[in-house]
Formats: structure tokens, C-alpha cells, sequence
């Protein structure tokens, strides 16, 4: 879809974005907020440039709006809607209360599917739920009704970003086979590339703290932004930053699963580095519940997590190199 | 033109021509063969057209974007056809000396290069002056009617094939650093220039050392102001990183793509493989990523940059890590191996090693992109 907004409506709107979101408490208000300011119809409109800026402001300002949810439900051809919450996928254990892979099925339980994956907030008040599974011939997304789940309650490493893991067993007759069930892929592709924009808005965040606290912390006399040892962990966290967003924007122009694959990767990769070394930086106040820090920290492992992380990712990348023996040439010029 | 079809145009030259292009010497061959090749390879562009785009009129091209440059070399290194540091010269050099020659001269000197009938080289570090260039020595006289050079440089490419030298020489006081130095275009035949090879850890003689003996240099030779050579050789940097670094981002695919399909072929498809090589290809493709930024950067006529160490960074990471790898996933190849094959992965891992240091160390573009990118102030 061609995007009817140009560059610097986009910049205006990026500023408005920030700003609800960074007064907006919660996901509920930021959602409420972000509808009001018209995120949906922009959403529908040009879905690529929406998407990365409204996902670099989540990154940036820490908020943990549910625009995920929006995004995948658009693109899977749904209403955009509080009511609906999806499924992500994520690198996550299985449940071990849920069946084994090959177990035989325990016949006193009768016929169920497993649903085992990430759910936003949403999941407090959505009334229906979409669900993937992988069927021989891909994936097939469905809608089940909301009652059907038991809502897991909010734990974890990010309370505030309020995802969990939600790992359930469903009658497979409760399933609703999505008319546009074949869309999985697009969805993926761009909830990957958003999350791309997201994991780069927060890592500047948190290059942008550790260089400010760089120049003002005095120790020896002197800045210790004058140290080679600091300055080289902060130029390499922009050089990975840098890599990462050239790949995230080029994804904006050519929405190919391989290369939004790679762009979540690379931010993954991007974050976490500069997580690692803001973290070192900062020191001792970025290890205080007062530093505003770990919240950028955790937030980081947890959309690493979603949608394939900086680890799995490549990894299934590779494997697939590997199978076929050849590498398609990305970016042209 | 448009960059698509010029590529398609070339592509299906480039294959209607193979025969004729393709190195006679396989893998291997001698520094005299890899260099008698690249002249009739660039030759034979220059004859079919596809080598005088995206070079001015002035100098004998054809005139359109330097996007056009990037994809003859980008091409030129996915199928093999010309050594690529030599592929590579003309575009770290002759877009500088066009921009300071005077326009007679350039005219006169530069069409040969973009012929492949000429080569040229680059006098800028010193036994004394590596990642400290502007400390340099070698030192310029005035004379009647132009220069008189006196001592040493190093780390010289090609010399042995070159007929020119884009040399920077001390015009000012000795501890003038930057202020005092200016560029000249030399030929390489002049009476007192003297040079030995050096020997390199992979087993190649590309380099040189050279001094220069009450060599003399007419004063029209001079590029840009008398003390004005630090600003000739800052815009070299962006040159060198533009359109050189997205040849050699094709040669690393290439080589990327040779090592999958062997570890492919060995049925390794293991999760410690398959996880190597994708963190690979996130290298590469970030690095080709931000290169294509700088090359449409370039050729909107957009000023290149500090900004540009970090396409180095890039590339030098992406180049060492993939010949990691290589060494991973072929055990005892790079080790112990004889034969063509294992001679390329031996040679490629050991000359990786050398870009974190070539075209300003790692740790020096860490410093810039601290300083001048992060604006973290000064160093202690």
C-alpha cells in the first residue's frame, strides 16, 4: 500500500506519539490515548511507516502500549480492535505441564490443541483471541473466544510491559479458522520489522543515558567520557546501532520475511550489546531500582524474546543457507 | 542511466564475455599474472562502455551516477574476473585528483587509469606515520620550477605496476602536523624514487616500501593548495568508503557464499553451524545495508563524512568474523590443507586480519565515532 504521509508528517506525529506515550501510565491508557490521536486509521493507511514510527517511539520512551497487537491483527485482515488479542511466538520452554512433542495423547483428557505462546495485556479484557498453529502446509491462524483461556497473571522479568506466556489446552473444535488464515507470514514480517524499530528506539535510549552520565560522572579528576575504555563500548554500541536501523528502514521498502528476520535479528543483537554496555557505563546507579535503566534492560530481553530471538533467528536463517547450499543477494543498490 | 538496467546490461555482457574475462590462472596466479588480467579486464570494459560510466566526460567516461561505478565493481567481485585491491585503486584515487588537479591535467592523466592501461599508487603512511598521519616526514623543497622529495614511505600497493603516485609530502615546518603537508601526483619513473617489496604474512607482495631520493616534481603536479594536502587526503576517506567498501561487500558475499555451500556439502547442518553462519550473514547484510545508505548518499551529491567510520567498522567486523568462521567450519582447511581451494581460505583468513588496520585502525575509527559521532568530548 503506498503511503499517503510524507516525511514530515510523520516526524510531527512521531513527536505527539512520544509524548502520550511517555505521559500515559499504562498500556490501557497509552492504547486509549494512542487510538484518540488516530494510530488506527494511520495504521490502516500506510502500515510500513506506522509501524516503524510508532514502534521507535515505544522504544524511546518506554511505553508499553499494545500496538503489537494492532499490527498483527491488521495484517492478518481483522478489525483493529481492544477486544482482539493475539498469540506472538517467542523463545520460550514448553509448559511442562503441557504434552510432550510425540507424547502419545493422554485419552482420559479427550482431544485438545496446546496453545503456548506470548500475550499482551490485551489479554485482561480481549474477548476473542488469534491463535497460529503450524499445519503441514503452514501456518493457519484462528480466532478462539476469550472464556475459553485461563488468564495467566502478570509475572516475569518486565511487570510493566505486562507480556506473559500463556500455555493452555483448547477443544479443537473451539477454533475459528481465519478466512485470511494464509497471512501469517505478512504478519510475522511485520510485526519483525516493528519490533526492530522498537529494540533500536530503546537501545538509543540507553546509549543516550550512558553517554550523558559518561560526560557529567567525575572520577580521577575528570570526566570518565574521557577514558578510551568507555568511549569504545559506547562507539561500538552506535555502530551496531547504526547496522541495525539501515537494515530496519530498508525492510520499510521491501517487506521480505528473510530481511525482516534479519532486521529483528540485528536489533536484537544491537540492544542487548548496548544493554551490556550502558549497563557497565552506568555503573552503580544504572543498578538501582532509581535509575530508569533496567526497565530499558528488561524490556530488551523480552522483545528479544518475541517473534524469534537475536539467537534463534539466525539460527534458523543459517539452517536454512545450510539446507539449500546458496545465499540470496540482499540489498541492492 | 537507471542502475537497473545498466546492471542488466552489464550482467548479460559480463556473461556473453566470460570466456575472455574469467583469470586464466584459476585461484592461484602470480602478482604478474593477477595484474595483466585486471588491465585487459578493465580494458575491455572500457572498450564495451560499461567502464567509462559514472566517471566524468572530462576524463574520458560517459558521464552518469557513480551508482554505476559501484555496480561494475560489485559485479567484477561476484563473479571473480580481476583482483579487487587492484579492481579498487582508481576508485580510492582518481575521483580526488579530479577534484584537485587541475582540469588539463586530470584530463590528460586520468583517462589511461580508467583505460586499465595505467595504474596508480598511494604514498601516505611513513615507517613513522601510521594511525598518526599528520605527523609524516617525507619532505618537499621548493625548487625552480616545482618540488624536490626526500624520504620514505610505506605500505605502497602496486607500485611495481604504476606509472603514478598520489604522494602526501611535509611543506611546512616539521611539527606543522596537518597544516604542513601537501599532495602531489608523481610519476613513478622519476629519477631517485626506489622501492623493495614486503614480504606479508599471506604469502603476497603487494606492498612496498619507497623512498625517495632528491626526487623532482614539477610544480603543475601539485593537487589542491601549497600546505592544503590534509584536506586532498580527507577526501579521499569518503571515496574509499563508498564505492571501495561496496566492492569488497561483494567479494566478502561471495566468499560468505562459497563457505555455505561447502559446509552445505559436508552435510554439517548442525545448530552450532547453522548459528554461525547466520550470525554471519546479520554482519554482512548490515554492513551492505548502511554501504547502500552511503552510496545513495554519494550519489545525490550529499557530502560523506566522519560518519563513514562506520561503514568501516562494519565491514571490518563483518571480514573477520566470516573468516572465523571459515576456520570453524572447515577444520584443518585453513591449518593444513593443500590445494587451491584451502591455498584461497588460508590466504583470505590471514589478510582479514589486516582490516582492523589498513584505512585507519579499528581503534582509531572507535575514537572518531567517540569524538566526532557521540561528541563525548576529549580523550584523557
Amino acid at each position: 500500500m503506498s503511503a499517503p504521509i510524507d516525511a514530515d508528517d510523520l516526524a510531527l506525529l512521531a513527536a505527539s506519539f512520544e509524548s502520550v506515550m511517555a505521559d500515559a501510565p499504562g498500556p490501557g491508557e497509552a492504547d486509549q490515548a494512542l487510538n484518540d490521536l488516530g494510530w488506527p486509521d494511520l495504521l490502516a493507511a500506510a502500515p510500513g511507516p506506522a509501524a516503524a514510527m510508532a514502534f521507535g517511539a515505544l522504544g524511546t520512551t518506554g511505553s508499553a502500549a499494545t500496538l503489537l497487537d494492532d499490527l498483527v491483527v491488521h495484517a492478518l485482515g481483522l478489525p483493529i480492535s481492544p477486544d482482539i488479542c493475539v498469540v506472538f511466538p517467542g523463545d520460550l520452554h514448553t509448559d511442562p505441564a503441557a504434552p510432550q512433542p510425540g507424547a502419545p495423547p493422554d485419552p482420559s483428557e479427550g482431544d485438545f490443541l496446546v496453545v503456548n505462546g506470548l500475550v499482551s495485556s490485551r489479554i485482561d479484557r480481549a474477548s476473542t483471541v488469534v491463535v497460529v498453529e503450524e499445519q503441514e502446509y503452514g501456518p493457519v491462524s484462528s480466532t478462539v473466544d476469550a472464556g475459553l483461556l485461563q488468564k495467566p497473571a502478570v509475572t516475569g522479568v518486565d511487570p510493566a510491559h505486562a507480556y506473559r506466556h500463556l500455555s493452555a489446552r483448547i477443544p479443537p473444535d473451539a477454533l475459528t479458522p481465519l478466512a485470511t488464515g494464509g497471512f501469517w507470514e505478512e504478519a510475522m514480517t511485520m510485526a519483525r520489522a516493528a519490533l526492530a524499530h522498537q529494540l533500536i528506539g530503546g537501545a538509543r535510549w540507553m546509549l543516550a543515558e550512558a553517554r550523558q552520565h559518561a560526560i557529567d560522572r567525575v572520577q580521577f579528576g575528570r570526566p570518565v567520557a574521557s577514558f578510551q575504555a568507555i568511549r569504545h563500548k559506547l562507539a561500538e554500541s552506535l555502530v551496531q546501532i547504526e547496522g541495525a536501523a539501515s537494515v530496519a528502514e530498508a525492510c520499510l521498502d521491501d517487506p521480505d520475511p528473510l530481511l525482516a528476520a534479519l532486521a529483528k535479528s540485528l536489533a536484537g543483537r544491537a540492544a542487548l550489546t548496548t544493554a551490556t554496555h550502558a549497563q557497565q557505563v552506568l555503573a552503580g546507579i544504572g543498578f538501582t531500582a532509581e535509575h530508569r535503566f533496567h526497565h530499558w534492560l528488561k524490556r530488551t530481553l523480552v522483545l528479544d524474546t518475541l517473534f524469534g530471538s537475536s539467537k534463534s533467528l539466525p539460527t534458523e536463517i543459517g539452517r536454512d543457507l545450510l539446507i539449500y547450499g546458496t545465499v540470496p543477494r540482499l540489498i541492492q543498490l | 542511466m537507471d542502475p537497473e538496467t545498466f546492471r542488466h546490461d552489464l550482467t548479460a555482457w559480463l556473461d556473453a564475455n566470460a570466456d575472455e574475462l574469467t583469470p586464466p590462472y584459476g585461484s592461484s596466479g602470480s602478482m604478474d599474472e593477477h595484474m595483466a588480467h585486471y588491465s585487459q579486464v578493465k580494458r575491455a570494459l572500457f572498450d564495451a562502455g560499461f567502464g567509462r560510466y559514472g566517471w566524468p566526460e572530462s576524463v574520458g567516461g560517459l558521464g552518469g551516477s557513480p551508482l554505476l561505478r559501484a555496480i561494475v565493481g560489485e559485479e567484477i567481485n561476484f563473479r571473480d574476473l580481476a583482483d579487487p585491491n587492484a579492481w579498487t585503486m582508481i576508485e580510492v584515487l582518481a575521483p580526488t585528483v579530479i577534484d584537485f588537479a587541475p582540469p588539463e591535467l586530470s584530463a590528460r592523466l586520468v583517462p589511461p587509469f580508467l583505460r586499465g592501461d595505467e595504474m596508480w599508487c598511494q604514498g601516505f603512511s611513513e615507517p613513522d606515520a601510521g594511525s598518526d598521519l599528520a605527523s609524516l616526514s617525507c619532505r618537499a623543497a621548493k625548487t625552480d620550477g616545482g618540488w624536490v622529495v626526500n624520504g620514505q614511505k610505506v605500505w605502497t600497493s602496486f607500485i611495481e605496476y604504476s606509472q603514478r603516485c598520489v604522494l602526501l609530502v611535509r611543506t611546512g615546518e616539521s611539527d606543522s602536523t596537518h597544516r604542513g603537508i601537501t599532495a602531489l601526483l608523481v610519476d613513478v619513473d622519476s629519477p631517485g624514487i626506489s622501492f623493495s617489496p614486503i614480504e606479508t604474512m599471506h604469502g603476497r607482495r603487494d606492498f612496498a616500501e619507497v623512498r625517495f631520493d632528491d626526487v623532482f616534481v614539477p610544480e603543475e603536479r601539485m593537487l589542491g593548495e601549497e600546505n592544503g594536502g590534509w584536506q586532498v587526503a580527507m577526501d579521499i576517506l569518503p571515496y574509499e568508503r563508498s564505492t571501495t567498501f561496496w566492492h569488497r561487500g561483494a567479494l566478502l558475499h561471495r566468499r560468505f557464499s562459497d563457505l555455505v555451500a561447502q559446509v552445505s556439502a559436508s552435510g554439517n547442518y548442525g545448530d552450532a553451524a547453522a548459528q554461525a553462519v547466520g550470525q554471519v550473514l546479520l554482519s554482512i547484510v548490515a554492513f551492505r545495508s548502511r554501504s547502500r545508505d552511503t552510496q545513495h548518499r554519494l550519489a545525490s551529491g550529499q557530502p560523506l563524512g566522519v560518519e563513514t567510520s562506520i561503514d568501516k567498522i562494519l565491514i571490518t567486523s563483518a571480514e573477520q568474523q566470516l573468516f572465523e568462521t571459515a576456520r570453524d567450519l572447515l577444520p584443518g582447511v585453513i591449518e593444513f590443507d593443500d590445494g587451491a581451494e584451502a591455498a584461497m581460505w588460508r590466504t583470505d583468513y590471514l589478510y582479514s586480519k589486516a582490516a582492523s588496520i589498513y584505512g585507519g585502525t579499528a581503534e582509531i575509527q572507535r575514537n572518531i565515532v567517540a569524538r566526532r559521532l557521540l561528541d563525548l568530548g576529549p580523550e584523557s
